[in-house]
């Protein structure tokens, strides 16, 4: 399922077991991440699902239900 | 190899593989500049007998490209290292956030002193690093304040991770450079400097080639910190042989 796949590769990221993500926490300032980490974070989904996440857009991004979010609409627009 | 390696992502939001562009240094460089030797001479008396400024390990300067970080404590921290510098001080390309350089007067003497690069830290991240890195691809050095904003004393602020992403994905070397008593002489607020002992330390460059090995088997974000982290321990280092002189 895509986004348990999402929830484990953050979760690696962020080096935090997964039980204690709460897919509508802020990842900055909730669950510690800074914001090169957060790239981090969108460098790991580039290289897992070959997206390539406009910069513009990581401005908007906070929890992991908005990285879901955002993959998804990313990968709909590559099968186009 | 790491499965979190991401210099693919990185290289990408740097450019490094894009072409060049050919009128890159041009850009940067100040139409004040003619000012500049007029400008230093005037500094040679504030740093040169004013203030007495002691310049230690100019003999480790690399050859460019590489990248200059230094603590930050005054607002004349570019101009006592560049003054330092001597001629080599056209080599330097200073990186300045909107914050000073958008303000008329600072921006002024700004670009008599150097080719100033204007960025945004806060929102611009990836523009920042990238007009940094086209400046080391063409052959230059970029001078940082890692801190990311004046101490006002003699503490070191930590180093943001940013100038660890720089030097590994680049692979240029970094230079850790303290300067010493520059919050005494010209404190925030003050437009006339005090006549205290001023002085700019260059340490040996950190090479990058351990750390990029390092990012083949670590996280990436570990490695970029353990680098910033290094070079904060380099001019701390620096510091402390100071004292000991």
């Amino acid at each position: 399922m895509l986004e348990q796949e999402i929830k484990t590769l953050v979760a690696k990221v962020i080096k935090k077991p997964e039980a204690d993500i709460d897919p509508n926490a802020n990842l900055f300032t909730e669950l510690g991440v800074d914001s090169l980490l957060g790239v981090e974070i969108f460098a790991a989904l580039d290289k897992k699902y070959g997206l390539d996440v406009p910069e513009e857009k990581l401005k908007n991004v906070n929890s992991l239900n908005d990285i879901i979010a955002l993959v998804k609409e990313l990968l709909a627009k590559k099968k186009q | 190899m790491t499965d979190l390696d991401t210099s693919g992502y990185w290289r990408k939001r740097l450019a490094l593989d894009d072409p060049l562009p050919s009128d890159i240094l041009k850009k940067y460089r100040s139409l004040y500049r003619f000012f500049r030797p007029i400008f230093f001479a005037i500094m040679n008396l504030l740093f040169g007998f004013y203030c007495k400024e002691k310049v230690y390990g100019i003999d480790n300067l690399p050859k460019p490209p590489y990248i200059m970080a230094a603590n930050h404590a005054s607002s004349l921290d570019f101009v006592a290292v560049a003054w330092a510098m001597g001629k080599r001080k056209e080599e330097l390309y200073p990186i300045a956030t909107k914050l000073f350089y958008d303000f008329g007067f600072a921006r002024f003497w700004m670009k008599v002193a150097a080719n100033v690069v204007r960025i945004d830290t806060v929102e611009d991240f990836f523009p920042a690093l990238r007009a940094a890195a086209q400046i080391l691809r063409a052959g230059k050095a970029v001078y940082i304040h890692p801190e990311g904003m004046r101490s006002n004393n003699a503490r070191i602020l930590p180093f943001r991770p940013g100038v660890g992403v720089l030097a590994v994905e680049t692979g240029v070397p970094l230079v850790p450079v303290y300067i010493g008593n520059s919050w005494k002489v010209l404190p925030p607020g003050s437009i006339f400097p005090f006549p205290y002992p001023l002085s700019v330390t260059f340490g040996k460059p950190i090479e990058m080639g351990p750390y990029i090995e390092q990012k083949k088997t670590e996280q990436a974000y570990d490695v970029y910190k353990n680098v910033a982290e290094e070079l904060r321990r380099r001019v701390i280092s620096l510091q402390e042989e100071l004292q000991a002189r």
